[in-house]
């Protein structure tokens, strides 16, 4: 077991607040709308890289968002039902992710100083702080 | 209104915009003259509908004309069309929500027909992707792909952050497509949607300029392009040369520049390959035929009436014409209502063809669909689990008089 590594990245908060918990890192855009069960927190869509894995309580990293723009509705009442993720970190936050986060006062970062999908693995414990624009990575040992 | 003095419902407003101008560094605020939201109960769910009672609580307006997309059954003929009361009884809430918050409730995906027209050059804030491509592609209005919870918010304080489609230098194309290697001329409104599905792929999120369209083209042909490429794809402006008010020039949309060569140029064996995929049944007993997404415009119903007429539907098929109110009122002033009746089909209104609908009819063992749109067959698929047959107008009709897929498989 060597020691754990550390990375500490710039990032542009899009929702202030803190979140930490492990990472779960998709390569693929979400759509809310249909891709995402808010009676589980998985991700529902055919095909897609987290087909049948549950974002809830972790801290979901993905490129961007897509699909219909009720997305946000849906991401509502996954929240309300604790099925959300604790924080979101997109390389680009579109619209429909961007509003899911502000209405459920999620956590979210964009725009980070490096790839967030280069840089953290699913496991990975990860911690925002969208107050001050930080997210901290400590690497799970592999 | 961020200190709560035009009560909780403004200030909750202003925090969602602020938030949603800061994320994309916009510098201002711009006032916004025409609002339209999307959701309806099976996107909105129970916390959705509570979501829109506490907005309303303490007496929150919308300060801008706001209509409303369709719901999920018509409401004059709920007991008729055996309606679960789950769902009239949420229904009911949604309405009696959006009434206390101010919307005029058209509950209509074509509210570009039915009175909430905005002009060249206005900020909008059009929930729902299809009329806000719309919009920014026909009528040169600027709407974001902003979801209900920013066009609420918007329609609340009267103004929305400036950035993305609002702002010129982010309306320009970034891709041209050239349709010249298409038989163009032949196209109807299901050639273009099979267009619009396969482009839809190639553009995602970028701006294309779309090249040798004819010049006359069909409404109905614009809005099958429009409102497809928002499925696959997810860009909020399409500049049709020679029809979009923006791209009079090719140049025009390019920024002065003429661009070198076309980056896509689609064949008629991408398009026919796209037609095919809309489809996601191989059964061929059709179960119900639905037209209506988005909602038939009169010019479609009169269509319809005219195939319809004299033929009888097949007994285990029904047809359902998915449109507004106001439409619905016209053809009964103009007989097509008796026509469709005669044949055995249906005319329903407050709602469209992909809202939802499929979580009864499922119920009452409708599995296998036929549509005329291609945005419809995603949903009913995709949304709702439907097996479902994609084709043209005359194709599902002929398949709703033998009950079986009788267009391209």
């Amino acid at each position: 077991m060597g020691g754990k590594e550390m990375m500490r990245l710039k990032a542009k908060p899009v929702m202030k607040g803190v979140a930490e918990g492990k990472a779960i890192v998709s390569r693929m855009p979400i759509s809310f709308t249909g891709g995402m069960d808010p009676d589980t927190g998985n991700i529902r869509e055919p095909g897609h890289d987290l087909e049948g894995q549950c974002v809830a309580g972790k801290i979901l990293v993905f490129p961007t968002g897509k699909g219909s723009t009720t997305g946000s509705w849906q991401y509502y009442a996954a929240f309300k039902r604790g099925n959300a993720p604790k924080g979101i970190i997109n390389v680009s936050a579109e619209g429909v992710v961007t509003v899911s986060a502000i209405i459920t006062s999620t956590p979210m970062v964009h725009e980070l100083e490096k790839d967030p999908l280069a840089c953290i693995e699913t496991g990975d414990y990860v911690r925002i702080d969208a107050d001050n624009g930080i997210v901290e990575i400590e690497k799970t040992d592999r | 209104m961020l200190e709560g003095k035009q009560g909780s419902g403004a200030r909750k407003a202003m925090e969602i915009l602020l938030a949603y101008g800061n994320c994309y560094d916009a510098h201002r605020m711009i006032p916004v003259t025409s609002v339209h939201m999307a959701g309806n109960f099976p996107v909105l769910m129970d916390e959705g509908i509570e979501w829109l009672e506490d907005l309303a609580r303490d007496g929150t307006k919308v300060a801008v004309f706001t209509t409303k997309n369709p719901e999920m059954y018509d409401f004059e003929q709920a007991e008729e069309l055996r309606i679960p009361t789950i769902y009239q009884v949420r229904q009911k809430r949604i309405h009696e929500a959006l009434k206390a918050l101010g919307l005029t409730l058209t509950y209509s995906c074509h509210h570009y027909l039915v009175g909430n027209v905005p002009r060249f050059g206005d900020h909008i804030a059009w929930a729902s992707s299809g009329s806000q491509v719309f919009a920014n592609s026909v009528i040169g209005a600027r709407s974001n792909r902003d979801g209900d919870h920013v066009a609420l918010a918007a329609a609340i304080t009267g103004v929305i952050p400036e950035w993305g489609m609002h702002l010129n230098e982010n309306r320009r194309a970034s891709m041209l497509i050239d349709v010249a290697r298409l038989p163009i001329e032949t196209y109807g409104p299901a050639e273009y949607k099979a267009l619009g599905w396969h482009l839809g792929k190639l553009v995602g999120t970028c701006i294309p300029a779309v090249a040798n369209l004819p010049k006359d083209m069909h409404i109905e042909g614009i809005k099958g392009l429009l409102y497809t490429l928002t499925v696959t794809g997810a860009t909020g402006l399409v500049h049709l040369v020679g029809i979009t008010p923006e791209a009079s020039t090719l140049e025009a949309v390019f920024g002065g520049v003429h661009p070198a060569s076309p980056d896509i140029m689609p064949s008629q064996k991408d398009v026919d390959k796209a037609f095919l995929e809309i489809s996601s049944s191989s059964e061929d007993k059709v179960d119900m035929v639905l037209f209506g997404c988005p909602q038939c415009s009169i010019q479609e119903v009169q269509e319809i009436a005219a195939l319809l007429e004299g033929k009888k539907l097949h007994p285990d098929t029904q047809l359902w014409i998915c449109t507004s109110r106001w439409v619905k009122t016209l053809c009964e002033r103009m007989g097509l209502l008796e026509i469709v009746r005669a044949s055995g089909a249906r005319v329903v209104c407050d709602m469209g063809a992909a809202d939802g609908p499929h979580l009864y009819l499922r119920e009452q063992g409708v599995r296998v669909i036929a549509i005329n749109s291609a945005r419809g067959s995603y949903y009913a698929h995709n949304l709702f689990g439907m097996d479902t047959w994609f084709g043209s107008t005359e194709d599902c009709i002929r398949s709703a008089v033998s009950g079986r897929w009788e267009g391209r498989k």
